[in-house]
C-alpha cells in the first residue's frame, strides 16, 4: 500500500517541522522560521497525497469511501487538519513563536497513529453513509481548531507570568513571545472557528443517529462527552464576555476544553467503552 | 406610610437582585459548567443498566445510595431537569433584558455625518479634492457602492451633501437566534417524550404485524399493518456484513399503500411512524429429528413445526421446538455451530428447555433420549425499531436556529459607513469619511482602511 509509504514520510516531514519551530523559539533566526513553515507545509502538501491516494486505493480495491472511517484515519486527519489550523493562524497573525507549541500535534498524532491497524476496511451498514463525512470532517477541524488554542492559550499563560515580572533579561526568551494580547486574541480567534464547527458536527451526529437508529439523542458516552466539550467552549465564550474573565481564567478554560476534547476523542474509546465491554 | 415605602423598596430590591442573579453572565457559565460535570458523572457511571450489572462494580449500599440519588438514571432525575429549566429562565431572562438594548440598535440614526457623530468614529479621514463636487460625488459613492451594496440615505444639511451607508443590520438579531433557538430545542425534545413512543417489532418474512412492542413495555397497536416481504443480508468477501435490507408494504384496509426496501441508514415512514432497519434473525420453521430412546433403540423421525407440542413415539414425552441460534458457545468457550432451542414435556415432569447441537450429535443425549437434527427448513425474521416522535421537526429548526445565530455571531457584523462631502474654508472640496461595526472591529478597520485609500486615489 503506497498511502503508507506516503504517511509514513509525511511523520518524518512532521517531526522536522517541529525541531525547526523549537530551534526557531531557540536562536530567532528568521530563516530558520522561514525554512520551518515551508517544512511544515510540505508535509501537509505530502500528506494531503497520502490520504487522496488512500480514497484512490480504496476505490481499486472496490470499497469506495472517504478515509474518515476508523481510528487510524480519524488521527492522519487531525494532524492534518492541525497543521492546516496553524498555517492559517501563523499567516494572518504572525505568531510563529508559537509554532513550538502547537507543532508538537502532528507530529505526536501521527506517530501514534502508526501504530494502530491501518488496512482499508469496508464499511459495516451504519456508517455508510453521507452523514458520516460531513459529521467526521466538522468535529475535527473543530477539534484542531481547538488543539491551537490550547497551544496558544499555554503559551499566554506563560506570557503573563513574564510580563507582571520586573524584566530581569530583557533578550530573554519570554519576550521574544507575542505579546499577550494578541495570544489572548489568537486564542479566541480560534475558538470562534472550532465551536460553530463543533456545533455543525454534533447536530450532523445527531441527524445521522436519527436516521440510523431513530434517535437523535441516546446519552451515550461519545455523545455525552461532546455535549461536554461543546458546554465548556459555550461556557469560555460567555467567559469572554464578562472583563474580568478573560486572560488567564478564559485561558485555563481553553486548556480545560481541549484535554475534555481529546478525552471525547481517545478516552471514551480507550477508557469508558473499556469498562462498557467488561460489564457487558 | 413610610414603612409601606420602605416594604415597597425592600421588595423591588429583591425582584432586582433575582432578575440581576437571572440575567448575570456568572450564572450562565456555571451552570453551563455544571451541566458539563454532572455528564461527566453520567458516562462514569454507566446509566440505566440493569442492577446486576452495578453489583459488580459496587458494593450494595452503594448502588443503593446510587438508586436513591437519581444516579442510575441521571438524565430524567428531577435535579438534572431543575437544571436545564434553570438554563432555560437564564435565556429567557437573557433575552428580555438584552431586547431593548439590540432593538435600539438596529434602528437607523444619525445618517448625517456632524461633529459629534465625528468624535466618535474610528478610522475618520478627511480628504481634500481639486475637482469639482459632483465628480468627487460619483467616483466616491461608486467606491463606497462597492462595499456597501443597499443605496445610502443621502442627506442634504449644513452646507455639503451625506452618505450613510449601512450592512448586516439584521445580524444583531443573532443574539435572538442562538439563544432562543436552545429553548426550541427544548420544546422540541419534551414534544417528543409527552407525544412520541419508541418501540420494537420483529417481523417473519412473509408475514404482517399490526402492533409493535413499546420500550416501556405494553404493547402499541398501529392504525395500520406492515408486512414483511422479504428480507436479505449481503456479506463482503471477508464476512463482515455489508447491506440489510427489509421490503416491507403498509397495508390499510387490505390495501398496500407503500411499498420500500428499507436499509440502515434509510428508513420507512409512514403516518409519522418511521421503521428502522435495526437487527435480523432466524426461526425455524419446522425442524426433523432422529431420535433414539435407551441403548440406542431407533424411535424413528419426528417433524416439529415451532412452536407445536409433538408426540415423540413409544412414549409419553412431547417436544416442542421454541429457538434458535446460527452460533452457540458453550460455557467453556468453544463454538457448538448452530443449536436448536426444544422444550420437552414429560408426564409428572416439570418441561425442560434444552439446545440440540446440528452438527455435533453425540452431545444430544438427554436422559433417555438422544436426538440427531436431520433438516432444519428457517425462517429469517427482520428486526426493526419503531419510532414516533412529533417533536423532531421542532429540534432541526432549534438546529438551524443555533447554527445560523452563531455563524451570525462570530463572522458578521453590523456595518455602518458615513461619507460626508462639503467645502473646507478655502472652497475646495472635501470629502470625510469613517466608519464603525458592532463587532470584529479590527476587520472593518481595514475594510474602511482600503476604501479611504481608493478615494484618495480619486485625487489624483
Ligand atoms: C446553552 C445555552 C447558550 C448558548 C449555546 C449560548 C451561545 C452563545 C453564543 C454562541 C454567543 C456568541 C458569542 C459572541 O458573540 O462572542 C453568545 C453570546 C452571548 N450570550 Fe449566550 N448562550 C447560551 C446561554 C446564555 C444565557 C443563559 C445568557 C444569559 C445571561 C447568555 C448571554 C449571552 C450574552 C450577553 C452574549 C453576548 C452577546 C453579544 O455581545 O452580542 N447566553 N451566547
Amino acid at each position: 500500500m503506497t498511502n503508507s509509504l506516503l504517511f509514513g514520510i509525511s511523520i518524518f516531514v512532521y517531526f522536522f517541522s517541529m525541531v525547526l519551530y523549537v530551534s526557531y523559539l531557540a536562536f530567532r533566526s528568521e530563516t530558520l522560521g522561514k525554512v520551518a513553515t515551508f517544512t511544515l507545509l510540505a508535509g501537509v502538501i505530502i500528506e494531503t497525497a497520502a490520504i487522496s491516494l488512500r480514497w484512490y486505493e480504496s476505490y481499486q480495491m472496490g470499497i469506495g469511501r472517504a478515509p474518515l472511517t476508523n481510528l487510524y484515519e480519524s488521527l492522519v486527519f487531525f494532524a492534518w487538519t492541525i497543521a492546516i489550523v496553524y498555517l492559517l493562524m501563523e499567516r494572518k497573525f504572525g505568531i510563529k513563536t508559537t509554532g513550538a507549541f502547537v507543532t508538537p500535534f502532528p507530529f505526536i498524532i501521527m506517530a501514534y497513529a502508526s501504530m494502530n491497524p491501518n488496512e482499508i476496511q469496508p464499511l459495516v451498514p451504519a456508517l455508510q453513509s453521507n452523514w458520516l463525512i460531513s459529521h467526521v470532517v466538522t468535529c475535527f477541524v473543530g477539534y484542531a481548531a481547538f488543539a491551537v488554542s490550547f497551544g496558544v492559550s499555554f503559551l499566554y499563560l506563560f506570557k503573563v507570568k513574564a510580563e507582571n515580572r520586573p524584566a530581569k533579561n530583557p533578550g530573554g526568551l519570554l519576550n521574544y513571545l507575542p505579546a499577550s494580547d494578541l495570544l489572548d486574541e489568537v486564542g479566541y480567534k480560534t475558538i470562534a472557528i472550532g465551536f460553530p464547527l463543533l456545533t455543525i458536527g454534533i447536530i450532523t451526529g445527531a441527524f445521522w443517529a436519527n436516521v440510523a437508529w431513530g434517535t437523535y439523542w441516546s446519552w451515550d458516552p461519545k455523545e455525552t462527552w461532546s455535549l461536554i466539550v461543546w458546554l465548556i467552549y459555550a461556557a469560555y465564550l460567555h467567559a469572554r464576555i464578562t472583563k474580568g474573565w478573560r486572560g488567564k481564567k478564559a485561558a485555563a478554560l481553553s486548556i480545560v476544553g481541549f484535554s475534555a476534547t481529546i478525552f471525547c476523542y481517545l478516552g471514551v474509546n480507550l477508557l469508558l467503552s473499556g469498562l462498557h465491554s467488561y460489564g457487558g | 406610610m413610610a414603612e409601606d415605602l420602605k416594604r415597597e423598596k425592600t421588595r423591588a430590591d429583591f425582584v432586582d437582585k433575582i432578575w440581576g442573579v437571572f440575567t448575570s453572565l456568572k450564572l450562565v457559565i456555571t451552570l453551563l459548567l455544571v451541566l458539563s460535570v454532572l455528564s461527566v458523572i453520567g458516562t462514569v457511571i454507566e446509566q440505566n443498566k440493569p442492577l446486576q450489572e452495578y453489583y459488580r462494580f459496587f458494593r450494595p449500599e452503594t448502588v443503593d445510595l446510587f438508586g436513591r440519588l437519581g444516579l442510575l438514571d441521571m438524565y430524567h432525575s428531577w435535579w438534572f431537569t431543575a437544571c436545564l429549566a434553570l438554563l432555560a429562565l437564564n435565556i429567557i431572562a437573557c433575552t428580555m433584558e438584552r431586547y431593548p438594548f439590540i432593538m435600539r440598535g438596529m434602528k437607523k440614526q444619525g445618517a448625517v455625518l456632524d461633529e459629534k457623530l465625528e468624535a466618535g468614529l474610528t478610522n475618520l479621514a478627511k480628504i481634500k479634492y481639486s475637482l469639482p463636487a459632483e465628480t468627487v460625488e460619483s467616483r466616491v459613492t461608486a467606491i463606497a457602492g462597492k462595499n456597501f451594496p443597499a443605496r445610502p440615505v443621502v442627506t442634504e444639511a449644513e452646507n455639503a451633501r451625506h452618505f450613510f451607508y449601512e450592512k448586516g443590520k439584521y445580524t444583531r438579531l443573532a443574539f435572538f437566534l442562538t439563544h432562543l433557538s436552545v429553548l426550541v430545542i427544548f420544546i422540541g425534545a419534551i414534544a417528543g417524550s409527552l407525544f412520541g413512543f419508541k418501540g420494537y417489532v420483529n417481523i417473519n418474512e412473509g408475514e404482517l404485524i399490526s402492533s409493535v412492542q413499546a420500550r416501556q413495555g405494553e404493547n402499541k397497536g398501529l392504525n395500520f399493518s406492515v408486512k414483511c416481504n422479504s428480507f436479505n443480508v449481503d456479506f463482503y468477501p471477508n464476512g463482515a456484513p455489508k447491506d440489510y435490507r427489509s421490503d416491507l408494504s403498509v397495508i390499510r384496509d387490505g390495501k398496500e399503500v407503500i411499498r420500500k426496501t428499507i436499509r440502515v441508514n434509510d428508513p420507512l415512514s409512514y403516518e409519522g411512524i418511521t421503521f428502522y432497519q435495526s437487527s435480523y434473525g432466524m426461526l425455524p420453521d419446522t425442524v426433523t429429528f432422529e431420535i433414539r430412546g435407551k441403548d440406542d433403540v431407533p424411535l424413528g423421525n419426528v417433524s416439529a413445526p415451532f412452536g407445536k407440542r409433538v408426540d415423540i413415539p413409544g412414549g409419553d414425552t412431547r417436544i416442542e421446538v421454541a429457538d434458535y441460534r446460527e452460533r452457540f458457545n458453550l460455557s467453556d468457550g468453544s463454538e457448538a455451530g448452530p443449536v436448536v432451542g426444544v422444550n420437552l414435556y414429560s408426564q409428572g415432569a416439570p418441561p425442560s428447555g434444552i439446545w440440540i447441537s446440528e452438527t455435533r450429535p453425540e452431545m444430544n443425549r438427554y436422559g433417555a433420549y438422544s436426538f440427531e437434527v436431520k433438516g432444519v427448513k428457517l425462517r429469517k425474521y427482520t428486526g426493526l425499531q419503531v419510532n414516533k416522535d412529533p417533536g423532531v421537526w421542532v429540534v432541526w429548526t432549534g438546529c438551524i436556529m443555533l447554527v445560523a445565530g452563531i455563524m451570525m455571531a462570530f463572522f458578521m457584523s453590523h456595518k455602518k459607513f458615513w461619507i460626508r462631502i462639503g467645502k473646507d474654508k478655502k472652497g475646495r472640496v472635501e470629502v470625510t469619511a469613517g466608519g464603525m461595526a458592532n463587532k470584529n472591529k479590527h476587520a472593518f478597520a481595514s475594510e474602511v482602511d482600503r476604501m479611504v485609500g481608493s478615494f484618495k486615489e480619486v485625487s489624483s
